[in-house]
């Protein structure tokens, strides 16, 4: 399990990087085939960015940058969310480690 | 008199629980992340209280209302005005309610009036009577304390072969996250006490990150952009790279545990500084961080030294050096301290954990009286508590409370309106979502309270509600489960009626089968992209074809038994290169509102893509597919007459037969369709091919599913036992035999009788595989081949050669390449089995 999690990772950093790089785009489809395949083998990956913050959200590990503010938005992921589902039970396996500033 | 078990690492830090059973430490994790270690931090949010990580967040931010490191002012009159609450908070107030927050850990039907609690070596009486009153105020009836370092020698003497000869002098090296304490520990047959110890409170892991910072980050940020004074700029709160700099923190951590493991990695990332993006490429050995932590390992080294020194004490006095916290996993501080100090370290148990372990040993040899009664707190008629084992003090409700939600959602969240009657002050509620996604923390229980429910698409999400009295006892009358359903169910009253299936080819049983797109009940609209292989070479210009053929029924019956509601056929012909088997397919299935259904088809090998809209009221059929779906029906149907034939069942075989005389009066009108037929006929026939299928899943009903069911468990028991006597791969065969296992609910719940024949199929194969991976029993086939014929064989000459080799490896001994050899002989035997299905040609999707 711990291999599949650092596979996954490294997907997630590569696609963020190729984001970055505006290349993303062509490579789309080879992402979505991976990820769909961690899917099936029960893990689901989640990518929090440009999502509400809130403090009961503990599906994320928040550094905040800038002032505190009622409404918090997740400005950069550098880990994703993984859940492990199994049959009817989902489990948080990895919480997200992200970057949260005022919107 | 019970065992207290329960022992409590209460750190500056981080705090852990741990309990003492059947002679070993279970250090429990928080049902939130799941995480052994609980942060020492408080936060006294708008309305609610965080303990742990989440209130870790806002420590820098919000330090009126956060607070952490407060034990190191335990025993002193300090108070924190807490401006959200506008009260004061002491750090015995502060430390109960870490400790309630870890007593959460343990699972309710545990009962626990009693615990060890660690502190310090440098405890005065004030600090220790601080914390017995904190864990007096945690709920607990008995507190007793023990010094950390005594601790942590229990957990190795305990766990480790240290215990066989303990007596003497040994050091406590304890490294953690913000603190660094070293302890000196004398042990003899009586007793183990502290003899002596020093310390530094702002020293820790942290530091290390912070030197990687330092001296390797900034300085290659500073080469390449030639920013001035970033390293100053980095560091300012609220400052222009803050963002940069909790970035720059993540990664420094990680490269520290990478070359934990590793001897270089490198830190890459991307930056926008001052407008302009960069690309950051930094390389870091582990012989660059030897230079970078010198400076901060000597500084505990020279503390350890000191007391040493004040001791008189060297290092062959000391039996070993025990390591503890979390920064000692660092090879640097274990081989500067092995190095420099010429101890034997001892680092053989975790050493996160040392201390709770430490502590759960120590409980299990003290006692206290457990209450004899249930505790209540209000006057009035005793409600009946039941079901709570010995000591668990009940909280009794004086509050009504209603909840009120929507069980299914098709939104990212879900509103829940809490309502509340009767004494609610001071009452505290919390949600969790069982996955540990979510958790509101305690919140101040009113009159009417609104939650926003945050939900994991398309599954079932589940929340407990718990309520808790003014002393944080949790009142369980109280608790609520909340399941809410997201994107399964719609609203509206208009789920989906039946699966929604894709048929793919099941070329181990030489037939097609099907595989759900989306379940029963799905909430429309839904987009599903499926990844298949192509599982036969079609060639450009060929007439095969590739069939795509969506099903609306039952996602456990035979393909033949449903409705096709949707079919693309790709041709050779359509083609712009060959396709070739094990090729990539992807089909993306849309399902709208309005239930039209949209398919796109995409050949990654040939880059094209087919595009399809069907409205549900048109059925598509392939004739060339419907010939082989009735092929495979009168296939079916011929093996069971045979087998109710075999066992008597006269009564079923008389309704088999029928069923078989039906469906052969469509079979000269259907072999005599062409594919580009437009007459009524091929849905005449293909309706008459489904609801045959359909009787004949049905037939013998509930009294043939038993007798098959039967069969199989008896047939499971005969496999399980020839995969124990097996030779060969018999790992691999025991998972195929537990995945096996693990789909029995669900084709069992099928009560579908092709379903389970389909099983029956699957376990004689792995019958088959286990016997061909057992040495006793391929000797036995060999020496029938032995006995075979010429004629026999599909190529007599070679078994010939092939059998001499198989001899010769059985008289040596060596059996993997005896069972090579004996498989190659199978192959060149002649077989009618192989023959039967040999023109199956399925949908081609793999």
């Amino acid at each position: 399990m711990n291999n599949s999690l650092l596979i996954i990772n490294q997907l997630f950093e590569i696609q963020q990087k190729l984001r970055e790089m505006g290349k993303a785009e062509s490579f789309e489809r080879n992402f979505n085939r991976l990820f769909a395949v961690f899917e099936e083998d029960g893990f689901i990956v989640q990518n929090p960015t440009n999502e509400a913050y809130s403090d009961s959200r503990t599906d994320c590990e928040a550094s905040i940058a800038g002032s505190l503010s009622s409404k918090m938005k997740i400005t950069k992921t550098l880990k994703p969310i993984i859940y492990r589902k199994d049959n009817a039970n989902v489990q948080l396996l990895q919480k997200a480690v992200v970057i949260v500033e005022k919107t | 008199m019970k065992s207290v078990n329960f022992g409590i690492d209460l750190g500056t830090t981080n705090s852990l629980i741990a309990k003492y059973e059947n002679g070993k430490a279970v250090v429990y994790k928080n049902p939130v992340g799941l995480k052994e270690t609980l942060a020492s931090v408080v936060a006294y949010r708008p309305e609610r209280m965080l303990v742990g990580d989440k209130a870790r967040e806002y420590l820098t931010k919000d330090p009126v209302n956060v607070f952490g490191g407060f034990k190191r002012k335990m025993g002193t009159d300090e108070k924190y005005y807490v401006v959200n609450i506008d009260e004061n908070v002491t750090p015995v107030e502060l430390s109960s309610i870490i400790l309630k927050e870890l007593k959460k850990f343990v699972p309710p039907t545990e009962p626990m009036e009693a615990a060890v609690i660690t502190i310090p070596a440098s405890f005065d009486s004030m600090q220790s009577n601080a914390t017995l009153k904190a864990g007096q105020e945690a709920g607990f009836k008995d507190v007793f304390l023990l010094q950390e370092p005594v601790a942590a020698c229990l957990a190795f003497f305990n766990e480790t072969s240290a215990k066989e000869n303990p007596a003497g002098y040994w050091l406590v090296y304890d490294l953690g996250g913000g603190t660094f304490d070293v302890a000196l520990v004398k042990a003899s047959d009586e007793e183990l006490k502290i003899v002596d110890h020093e310390g530094n409170n702002f020293l820790g892991g942290m530091d290390l990150d912070f030197a990687i910072i330092d001296s390797i980050i900034v300085p290659a940020i500073i080469r390449q952009t030639g920013i001035e004074n970033f390293n100053e700029e980095l560091r300012v709160k609220y400052g222009k790279f803050e963002t940069l700099y909790y970035q720059v923190m993540y990664y420094a951590e990680e490269a520290k545990k990478e070359l934990s493991q590793v001897s270089d990695t490198v830190i890459e990332f991307s930056a926008t500084l001052d407008g302009k993006a960069y690309d950051f490429y930094i390389p870091v050995t582990r012989k660059d961080l030897d230079n970078i932590f010198a400076p901060l390992i000597s500084e505990t080294i020279a503390l350890l030294n000191k007391v040493m020194e004040r001791n008189k004490l060297s290092a062959a006095d000391i039996n070993q050096l025990v390591l503890v916290g979390g920064s000692t996993y660092v090879p640097q501080v274990r081989e500067q301290l092995a190095a420099q100090t010429g101890i034997t370290l001892n680092y053989a148990i975790d050493p996160s954990t040392a201390v709770a372990v430490g502590a759960a040993f120590y409980a299990a040899g003290k006692y206290y009286e457990p209450a004899v009664s249930i505790g209540l707190e209000n006057d009035g008629p005793l409600p009946e508590i039941t079901g709570l084992p010995d000591g668990i003090t009940a909280a009794v409700a004086d509050v009504d409370i209603a909840i009120s939600y929507n069980r299914s959602s098709r939104d990212s969240e879900e509103i829940l309106l809490i309502t509340c009657t009767g004494e609610y002050d001071k009452k505290q509620y919390r949600i969790i979502r069982k996955d540990g996604g979510f958790d509101t923390g305690l919140t101040v229980l009113k009159a009417k309270k609104t939650e926003f429910l945050p939900l994991i698409p398309g599954m079932a999400n589940l929340f407990t509600l718990h309520v808790y009295n003014e002393t944080g006892d949790e009142i369980h009358s109280l608790t609520n489960e909340i399941a809410i359903t997201q994107g399964m169910f719609n609203i509206d009253g208009q789920p989906l009626p039946h699966d929604i299936c894709i048929e793919v080819d099941d070329l181990e049983n030489k037939t097609t089968k099907l595989e759900v797109i989306f379940e029963r009940n799905t909430l429309l609209p839904q987009k599903r992209t499926l990844y298949r292989e192509i599982s036969k070479t079609i060639k450009k210009g060929s007439a095969d074809t590739i069939i795509i053929n969506i099903i609306e029924g039952d996602k456990n019956s035979r393909p033949s038994s449903n409705l096709g509601i949707g079919c693309i056929e790709i041709n050779g012909k359509a083609l712009q290169s060959d396709l070739v088997k094990g090729s990539d397919i992807e089909i993306q299935i849309q399902l709208d509102d309005s239930r039209v259904l949209s398919t796109a088809v995409f050949l990654v090998m040939t880059q094209q893509e087919f595009k399809n809209v069907f409205s549900l009221s048109e059925k598509k059929i392939n004739i060339s597919r419907l010939k082989e779906q009735y092929a495979q029906l009168e296939n079916e149907l011929g093996y069971t007459i045979r087998n109710f034939q075999n066992n008597n069942d006269d009564v079923w075989e008389i309704k088999a037969s029928a069923l078989m005389a039906e469906l052969h009066t469509v079979k000269e009108k259907l072999f005599k369709l062409k594919e580009k037929d437009k007459s009524d006929e091929k849905y005449v026939i293909a309706e008459k091919i489904t609801r045959i299928s359909q009787e004949y899943d049905k037939l013998g009903g509930n009294e043939r599913i038993a007798s098959l069911l039967e069969e199989y468990f008896t047939g499971k028991d005969r496999v399980q036992e020839v995969i124990n006597g097996a030779d060969f791969e018999k790992d691999e065969l025991r998972k195929q035999f537990q995945k096996l296992e693990q789909s029995e609910t669900s084709f069992i719940n099928s009560k579908n009788v092709s379903v389970v024949e389909g099983k029956m199929r699957q376990l004689e194969d792995l019958y088959h595989r286990a016997l061909g991976s057992t040495t006793s029993f391929l000797i036995t086939v060999f020496i029938e081949y032995k006995t075979y014929t010429r004629e026999e064989f599909k190529d007599h000459n070679a078994a010939k050669s092939v059998i001499k080799m198989a001899d010769e490896a059985l008289q040596k001994e060596r059996y993997p390449e005896f069972r090579r050899h004996v498989f190659s002989i199978s192959s060149l035997v002649k077989s009618a089995r192989y023959n039967s299905n040999i023109d199956f040609k399925g949908t081609g999707i793999g």
